[in-house]
């Protein structure tokens, strides 16, 4: 559903494959001088997060700050 | 135990080459409970939900965490700590202008800033102090603690330039 969330807002999500840790990567839109993401340029997915929720939520935010995050993207419910 | 969240920022040298190896040492080392960025070379910042008994813990274990996964790691900055009028509104959930009107024009002295200038810095320790005092607003105890636990975070990072002996006669000036 955050992925979902980010993917609407432009960002590519890709799979890092077979491991223990960390599910993916999402790669912001805007990775340019810019963009104010600077390091979440390109967050890290975790697979097993201590909180799910939580960690949702912490996507949700990286994507919204994001300069082309926008608050087009804010409406959604899902 | 509380959540607090709070942002890490790193500077990591040459370790920063094998970012999926490196990705999967935080994961080990306990920081699933961060969004982690890794969009900058040489970089890595984590913005930790993290429960515990106190915001000082929060942050404290978070660098721990951090530092056992990647030992070389320097810690560059904690936030929210360092803040402008626009850091302070959007941690407030309150427009720029709201903030403006509060802190800039208004009859009671202004909370001292690190920095007068353009724009003008403030730690937000102190600027939510200010806000509590002079101003009853309505402030989270969250945000307080870790405004507070970031700040002496950051003092402590700043100190590793610090000379010891200039730091004494300047202490006795300022007393």
């Amino acid at each position: 559903m955050a992925l979902r969330h980010a993917e609407r807002g432009g960002w590519r999500v890709v799979p890092l494959g077979a491991r223990a840790h960390g599910w993916g990567k999402m790669y912001c839109p805007h990775n340019d001088p810019d963009c104010r993401c600077g390091e979440f340029c390109v967050t890290v997915v975790w697979g097993t997060p201590r909180s799910p929720e939580n960690h949702a939520r912490q996507l949700r935010r990286v994507v919204d700050r994001c300069v082309g995050g926008l608050r087009a993207f804010s409406n959604d419910e899902d | 135990m509380t959540e607090y969240t709070f942002t890490l920022a790193f500077s990591l040298g040459s370790r920063g080459d094998d970012t999926d190896a490196l990705i999967e040492r935080l994961g080990a080392a306990g920081c699933d409970d961060a969004a982690v960025g890794v969009g900058r070379r040489g970089r890595l910042a984590l913005e930790f939900t993290r429960e515990a008994e106190d915001a000082a813990r929060a942050v404290g274990s978070a660098v721990a965490n951090v530092r056992s996964a990647v030992p070389d790691a320097v810690l560059i900055e904690a936030s929210p700590d360092l803040v402008g009028l626009t850091d302070v509104a959007s941690l407030l959930g309150v427009t720029r202008q709201n903030v403006r009107k509060l802190i800039v024009s208004c009859d009671a002295p202004e909370p001292v800033p690190v920095h007068a200038g353009k724009p003008t810095i403030w730690r937000l320790a102190g600027v939510l102090g200010w806000l509590v005092r002079e101003k009853r607003y309505p402030v989270s105890a969250q945000l307080l603690e870790v405004a507070e636990a970031t700040m002496q975070v950051n003092l402590a990072v700043e100190a590793r330039d610090a000379d010891p002996r200039a730091q004494a006669e300047i202490a006795a000036l300022l007393a």
